[in-house]
């Protein structure tokens, strides 16, 4: 279960990026956060993932306050946290593979488990064949594949996508949020920003609507409303 | 689980040094040269102390007497003297003695030893030579025989001459290591800022993965160890470059160094053998000092731009 209570971000010479948010998303959630660009989607993520910290209220993860995080615990959270990017943040010099490994290395993941977890992880994203292929050699959708599998390495109990589809086609898009849903129904919860009104109508998940950084709206099943 | 995150950890290392060959190379070459000048003091302050114990050897204080000074009276200075925690040793010779060792120094000259067989009496006086556990102590057994108790007795104390000779020796030494020590400061500063600019160069090659694990939940720890790990093995390159050269650069030198400044000694003072015996005090503090230097510069690089 995550909830925000009263949070807010301000930033010192602009309006705040969020304010006064109040919800909670309970365990194996799917939730869509839509909004115009700065209306605070990616800033929700980011205090979710401890890249910033909230000015005011407080975030509890399954019980841990991490508004009160130490800098030595943030690590230790971002490993049950999975991130996925719009630009992807692959290592251009590492394989699928090794950029799935490199996750689980910075982790202490020991050589064997290395070994025997990155091929089922690239199962699940369906990119065995492409284990030792560089980014730079894989379609958009191929690498923001890798970036969610990377996100999995650690088998995180939440996944933060941020804007996965923002630099794919349609077809990849689908082919993305086909594969949130899938690790969504093995458990995960998993929070999608997006920009994209197709998906997050045809999803028929919870949307949460940020405006100028208030929550406008927050519907189970809800529609992309702007 | 920590022997391999070590490896990995270590593996890091050595990929930033090779990533940044040259820069690695350009940091290890002025710390070698800071890690020479530390070795070059080393092996002055030696060599000046060897100089100093050799010359205060052979310095002592000559008490002249007076001839109405009898040998009880002499004996009583003497005992006075040697009982000085300062006084090492005290020998007296007497006009009789110091008579027999001129004639025998100057045996072969014949117009000495007309001279002297013309003369009524013993022209050569009673005397104490004093030496001290340390060259600085002789200003104060000099002044101890000022006394005007003695006065009596005494007729000069010889000491000027070798106390300019050492006043000038104990400056020389101080000049040459107090310019070690700023030549050795200036270096190191300089180590310094070239190492936390190389490991900087070294972060922005890296920005993305380091970027990329922040955000997979790498530690700070397992972020930072390899840019100081890569600074540690620069230093031991350096710290095995200076070592290997100093006692290279002494062993080819050691004679021309004997003969230079301990010519006419009894006992020849060698300066490799020296250094060997002292190693562990030599590559320690090399070690030290190249350590510092390197973990500490990077460590601020790093912490820098993890804040």
């Amino acid at each position: 279960m995550i909830t925000f209570t009263k949070v807010s971000k301000g930033y010192s010479d602009q309006s705040p990026a969020l304010s006064d948010i109040t919800l909670s998303i309970p365990t194996g959630d799917f939730v869509s956060i839509v909004g115009q660009s700065g209306a605070g989607k990616s800033t929700l993520l980011k205090l979710l993932s401890a890249e910033e910290k909230p000015s005011d209220g407080s975030i509890v993860i399954d019980g841990w306050d991490i508004t009160k995080i130490k800098n030595w615990q943030v690590p230790y959270l971002r490993r049950q946290i999975g991130v996925v990017f719009q630009d992807f943040k692959l290592l251009p010099k590492f394989t699928a593979f090794e950029n799935i490994a490199f996750a689980m290395e910075v982790g202490g993941a020991d050589p064997k488990e290395i070994r025997s977890s990155v091929p089922q992880i690239l199962k699940l994203v369906n990119l065995v064949d492409k284990a030792n292929t560089y980014p730079n050699e894989m379609s958009g959708g191929e690498r923001q594949r890798v970036s969610i599998a990377r996100a999995l390495a650690y088998k995180p109990q939440i996944l933060l996508a941020d804007e996965p589809t923002g630099n794919l086609d349609a077809l990849n898009s689908w082919d993305i949020v086909q594969l949130l849903i899938k690790i969504n129904k093995l458990g995960t919860t998993v929070l999608l920003a997006t920009h994209n009104d197709d998906i997050v109508n045809a999803l028929k998940k919870r949307v949460i609507t940020l405006n100028q950084g208030k929550l406008v709206s927050d519907q189970e099943g809800g529609t992309y409303k702007l | 689980m920590i022997g391999i995150t070590f490896f990995r950890v270590l593996r890091n290392a050595l990929r930033n040094f090779r990533r940044n060959v040259w820069l690695s190379i350009a940091t290890t070459v002025i710390m070698t040269l800071t890690l020479l000048v530390i070795s070059f003091l080393y092996v002055v302050n030696v060599i000046g102390t060897q100089v100093l114990t050799t010359f205060s050897q052979k310095v002592d204080i000559a008490v002249i007497f007076k001839n109405s000074a009898t040998d009880e009276q002499i004996k009583t200075i003497e005992s006075n003297v040697s009982a000085r925690p300062d006084v090492a040793d005290t020998h007296v010779i007497s006009s009789e003695e110091a008579l027999n060792q001129f004639r025998a120094r100057h045996k072969d000259d014949p117009y000495i030893e007309q001279a002297l067989s013309e003369l009524q009496r013993n022209p050569l006086p009673n005397s104490l030579y004093i030496i001290a556990k340390d060259p600085q102590f002789y200003t104060d057994i000099s002044n101890s025989l000022r006394d005007p108790s003695y006065a009596q007795f005494i007729e000069k104390v010889n000491f000027e001459d070798s106390k300019q000779i050492i006043e000038k020796l104990i400056h020389i030494m101080a000049v040459i290591k107090n310019t070690a020590l700023l030549v050795t400061g200036i270096f190191a500063v300089l180590v310094m800022l070239i190492m936390f600019n190389t490991i900087r160069l070294a972060i922005y090659s890296f920005r993305e993965e380091i970027d990329i694990m922040r955000l997979v939940g790498a530690s700070r720890w397992y972020i930072q160890s390899p840019f100081i790990l890569e600074s540690m093995l620069v230093a031991i390159i350096s710290v095995t470059i200076s070592i290997t050269t100093t006692f290279l650069l002494l062993n080819a030198g050691a004679e021309q160094i004997n003969r230079f400044f301990f010519a006419g000694q009894n006992a020849a003072f060698d300066i490799y053998a020296y250094a060997i015996s002292h190693w562990v005090q030599l590559i320690g503090t090399e070690f030290g000092v190249a350590l510092l230097l390197a973990v500490m510069s990077s460590y601020i690089a790093v912490r820098r731009y993890l804040k």
